[in-house]
């Protein structure tokens, strides 16, 4: 099937989803079930073709206006594949959801359309469809997102995306001034190098971090994935927001590099040599994971909470692909798989919780294990994998960005990198123990039930394919090195069942098996011990005080209480620029108005004569 | 069929409406709705008015740009006049006098017969502000139009002594034939564009626009905001590209005063809690933005631009006012909700809204693209980055707005919409999607009315 009919087969399906839901909202969402997986099944199908090296070229057939081109390369395949996945994925859990919203068939029409934009931004070589698609990708968001809990979250959305956006136009249109063309490749490659190289590279980067929601442009990622509908969230950290990424790697990868410094920094070898733009990009990839870890660490919501974990892995992504060579080339894409997975796996258990108790804040909840012992299940993957802990992608995926940083001597990002990672270690297991273990609270003991069947599918599979991609990763590394090579790069050394980094070999399986070998005997050891009792919440030694509030008795409530004090004064830096820079729009507004249009007409006269003056002066 | 009786008929049914003043709102539907048929039977070229030819008498152009003019703002105008014929019939007569000003506008290649129409239509327009009930605001209005018009004038005196004809096109050629620099013509060339200026909303000289459009009806909102916006925006075009020589100190005033319309008519906006107010300061910023686009060169995207804006402020201004009537004030805080129970309403004004903000799938992201795209190729990386920046405030502005129609929980506004006007708003926003997606015939149009327009003003 080719590219532009996908993209109207999805289009048509959006429309066909908007008035089955006006006739019946669930049977709408079910049709963003069936088009999803059927559009990510014929992604599926293109990779086949491209595999069998007969094209690359596989469709570029004009029609329209002259320019509309489609293309499948590796990295768009690559990009494309991972995200219609998610949306398939996450398709499911519309029926469940679709009808507590305000406007369902509307939900069902846009979720397809969002689907549409991402095949247009991934499948095509030429910026002006890219654009298209980009921001058509921005309004179908737009109006989803306040179908959760707010408006304010839509609108800074907006803003952000926008800015992103805009910077993206206008380094096209330099592109387009130097080559007379949209053509994506022609465009970077002759652009590199340049001083117009310079422009595009910072309007480009400014365009990834907008989408990616990367310090200093993260204001408005925790905001719009707390408060849009769960599986809108489980959309945008698992599928949208890789759209910065993607927009990351035609930044830093296949713009060359530019800005020398090597004659400042004398004392570095060949190996460990990088350029100004990389060392830029990567410090605020650094500053976006300590950012994100810091802010987590702090939140009660968890989807905030996980809002925040995806920023910072924002952050590892950047950091990696700034870096570049082999280890941060495949680092960074395959953080991009991992976290995808990972994340949309954890915002879904989450959002199977949600549905049954309405809520997603921790100190509000506790004890689901009991009755929801899959999605507990689900998320104790997810998280393993985010923490960075074998045997799961994630780890695989730190493993070489680890490498790469260390490899170019970044002591300071090395630092960073690390505390990230442990960092997530503090925040991504509160919601498990908040959340899913401890007591029952009685407020939800009688509602809460396990998710049904066709929920928790979708989220078995994400676990089993994190799990995976933990235990086999040579299949995707082996994608990703044609993605490399497509790039120009070299691609990572791999053997039947080993990885080959710089600081020696991993062999991923074998780390699994002993894992698992260790989860068997700790199983054993759990079925032959005795069990544990079940006590009701209030059945406990107070030191002679009575308990009234039993959210006090919440043991994840303030947990990082004393880490917290140590940057709270701090935490609303960016927050407070963004609006001090609104509040200053807002002023001169109400400046303009004040001085202008007033009900005198004399004031008009007093300019025209200034204007006319001005073009007089040193004539009379 | 000659062009010139878009002028006269409407004149004279004018007149004749004073005799049956009971029908005079029927004679104005029929009247504006003939001039729009009849322009399908009228004939390419120069009219000359009482047989004397070109430099020396007053001559009509009907080309290609005037014609496209006529059809867009005889076509909103009609419709204006259809949905309120029945509510303003007073001032039938007097709208019969506007399509006689606006069309004689946009006919006319002299520069004193504009001067004539510009104060017909003016007057026209003093008159209907007054059904708006704010004297105050329409006494302000006529005030600075006069003004304006004054500083035309003699800005036209001044070249008439100087070059000895009134002839747009003549006028044009004994310029560039007379060997004076820019610095001559600059002094009667900014008088004019001031006069001009007034109409077109530009920065400094516009405040008369907050009293008339916050204040405006179902009538005067569309009227002054769409129909008179883009009539005066043709105009302004035809001057700018035609006979204007904007050089040296006058294209750094001019940019100057375009910048901070464009800037400061976005943070006014941006600032502004109520939706009339928001939709007036936008269209300031956009009225400045037709002229930059003008004075770049780039005549067909400047039609679009202006036609893209007409039809879209005349949705919005509609709906607004007509909810505004019903709810009694027009914050943002009582309108909150309003198109939960009116959703066809609310999708047209998305629509609009989001072709103003130039949203891929909508006739404003085509118009913008080449817009910037031209802007590029020709070398100018300013205004671009000005465009975008502040396109980001729009949307802003737009989609707070939007948003804060479409959702909210209880104690909704309630609005009745007529009939006529829902179809009018939905057919609007059905062609501004559709030529927003096939986007061929727009191309190349545009791309035409680049070639036509370069044809000097006076004789085809």
């Amino acid at each position: 099937m080719t590219v532009e009919l996908l993209i109207l087969v999805a289009l048509a399906s959006g429309i066909l989803a908007y008035f089955v839901g006006r006739l019946n909202k669930v049977l709408g969402a079910v049709v963003t079930i069936v088009a999803s997986m059927f559009i990510f099944i014929m992604i599926g199908y293109m990779m086949q073709d491209i595999n069998a090296g007969t094209t690359f070229n596989y469709n570029a057939v004009e029609y329209m206006p002259d320019f509309v081109t489609f293309m499948v390369t590796y990295l768009g395949l690559f990009f494309a594949i991972l995200v219609t996945f998610i949306f398939a994925m996450v398709s499911f859990f519309n029926p469940f959801f679709v009808e507590k919203y305000k406007y369902p068939a509307l939900y069902s029409m846009l979720y397809l359309f969002s689907l549409a934009g991402v095949l247009g931004v991934f499948l095509t070589d030429n910026f002006m469809v890219l654009f298209f698609f980009f921001e058509f990708i921005v309004w179908s968001g737009l109006f989803l997102i306040p179908l959760g809990k707010n408006n304010k979250a839509a609108i800074s959305y907006y803003a952000f995306s926008t800015a992103g956006s805009f910077a993206l136009l206008y380094a096209i249109f330099i592109m387009f001034a130097q080559t007379g063309s949209y053509n994506l490749h022609l465009g970077l490659a002759t652009v590199s190098g340049t001083t117009e190289g310079t422009y595009v590279l910072a309007l480009l980067a400014f365009a990834a971090f907008a989408k990616l929601g990367a310090f200093p442009l993260n204001v408005w990622l925790p905001r719009a994935l707390g408060k849009a509908p769960d599986a809108i969230t489980a959309v945008f950290s698992g599928g949208l927001e890789k759209l910065g990424a993607f927009v990351a790697v035609l930044a830093l990868v296949k713009l060359a590099p530019i800005g020398d410094i090597a004659g400042t920094l004398g004392g570095l070898t060949e190996a460990t040599f990088l350029f100004a733009s990389q060392y830029i990009v990567a410090t605020l990839g650094a500053m976006t994971i300590v950012f994100g870890t810091l802010m987590a660490i702090r939140q009660d919501d968890a989807k905030k909470l996980l809002a925040y974990s995806s920023m910072s892995n924002g952050g590892y992504i950047l950091v990696a692909l700034s870096l570049g060579g082999t280890l941060g080339l495949s680092g960074g894409l395959y953080h991009i798989v991992a976290h995808a997975l990972a994340s949309a796996a954890a915002f879904l258990a989450i959002g199977a919780v949600s549905r049954v108790t309405g809520t997603t804040k921790m100190s509000e909840l506790g004890g689901m294990i009991h009755k929801m012992p899959v999605t507990y299940m689900v998320y104790l993957i997810a998280i393993i994998s985010m923490a960075g802990i074998p045997p799961m992608g994630g780890f695989i995926s730190k493993w070489l960005i680890f490498q790469a940083v260390i490899d170019n001597g970044l002591i300071l990002i090395a630092v960073a990198v690390f505390f990230g990672s442990i960092g997530s270690f503090l925040y991504v297991f509160r919601p498990l123990a908040a959340l899913f273990l401890g007591q029952e609270l009685p407020q939800h003991r009688d509602k809460a039930k396990e998710a049904p069947f066709f929920m928790l599918l979708p989220m078995l599979i994400l676990s089993g394919l994190i799990v995976f991609t933990g235990v086999m990763p040579n299949i995707f590394l082996d994608f990703i090195n044609d993605v490399i090579a497509e790039l120009g790069g070299t691609g990572l050394l791999l053997g039947d069942y080993t990885i080959t980094g710089v600081n020696g070999v991993l062999q991923p399986t074998l780390i699994a098996s002993v894992f698992g070998v260790g989860v068997l005997i700790a199983f054993i050891i759990f079925i032959l011990l005795k069990k544990s009792k079940k006590v009701g919440l209030m059945d406990t030694y107070t030191a002679g005080n009575f308990i009234y509030t039993e959210e006090l008795m919440h043991y994840s409530l303030d947990f990082y209480a004393p880490l917290e004090r140590l940057y709270e004064k701090h935490i609303n830096i960016t927050k407070d620029f963004y609006k001090k820079l609104e509040n200053k729009v807002v002023d001169f507004g109400r400046m303009i108005k004040y001085f202008f249009f007033t009900n005198k007409p004399e004031i008009t006269v007093f300019w025209i004569i200034v204007l006319i003056g001005f073009l007089l002066w040193g004539e009379l | 069929m000659s062009a010139i009786l878009l002028i006269a008929v409407p004149l004279l049914a004018a007149f004749i409406s004073i005799l049956f003043k009971k029908y005079a709102h029927y004679i104005l539907v029929f009247v504006s709705f003939a001039s729009v048929f009849a322009l399908g039977y009228m004939d390419l070229g120069t009219i000359t008015v009482g047989g004397f030819n070109a430099p020396f008498g007053i001559v009509l152009i009907l080309d290609d740009y005037s014609l496209i003019a006529l059809y867009i703002v005889n076509t909103l105008f009609f419709l204006v006049a259809i949905l309120n014929c029945n509510e303003f019939k007073k001032v039938g007569s007097i709208m019969l006098v506007a399509l006689a000003g606006l069309n004689g506008l946009l006919l006319t290649g002299d520069l004193f017969n504009l001067f004539v129409f510009l104060e017909v239509a003016g007057i026209a327009a003093y008159l209907i502000t007054t059904t708006n009930k704010k004297p105050l605001a329409s006494f302000n209005y006529l005030i600075q139009g006069t003004v304006g018009s004054s500083l035309y004038l003699l800005g036209l005196i001044l070249l008439y002594a100087m070059f000895g004809t009134l002839n747009m096109a003549d006028m044009a050629s004994s310029i560039a034939n007379s060997g004076y620099g820019a610095g001559v013509t600059a002094f009667p060339f900014l008088l004019m564009f001031i006069g001009f200026g007034v109409e077109a909303k530009l920065l400094p000289f516009n405040s008369w626009t907050k009293g008339i459009l916050a204040n405006s009806n179902r009538l005067t909102g569309p009227m002054i905001a769409s129909v008179y916006a883009a009539a005066i925006g043709f105009v302004f075009g035809r001057l700018l590209t035609n006979v204007f020589v904007i050089e040296d100190t006058f294209l750094i005033i001019v940019t100057i005063i375009l910048i901070f319309s464009v800037v400061a008519g976005e943070a006014m906006a941006y600032a502004s809690t109520k939706v009339r107010e928001i939709l007036l300061y936008s269209s300031v910023a956009q009225a400045a933005l037709v002229v930059v686009v003008f004075m770049s060169g780039f005549t067909g995207w400047a039609v679009y631009l202006i036609i893209g804006n007409a039809a879209a402020k005349l949705v919005l201004f509609l709906i607004t006012n007509t909810a505004t009537k019903q709810l009694g004030n027009d914050d943002v805080e009582t309108f909150k909700g309003l198109f939960v129970n009116n959703k066809v309403i609310g999708l047209a004004f998305t629509a609009v809204t989001l072709s103003v903000i130039g949203l891929p799938m909508f006739l404003g992201f085509v118009t913008k693209m080449n817009i910037l795209e031209n802007m590029f190729v020709s070398g100018d990386y300013i205004w671009p980055a000005i465009i975008l920046i502040t396109s980001v405030v729009e949307g802003i502005y737009f989609i707070r707005l939007l948003l804060n129609l479409w959702y909210k929980e209880n104690d909704l506004p309630e609005v009745k919409f007529e009939f006529v006007l829902k179809y009018v708003v939905v057919i609007i926003a059905v062609l501004i999607m559709v030529f927003g997606v096939y986007t061929e015939p727009v191309q190349d149009s545009a791309d035409n009315l680049v070639a036509y327009s370069y044809i000097e003003g006076g004789n085809l």
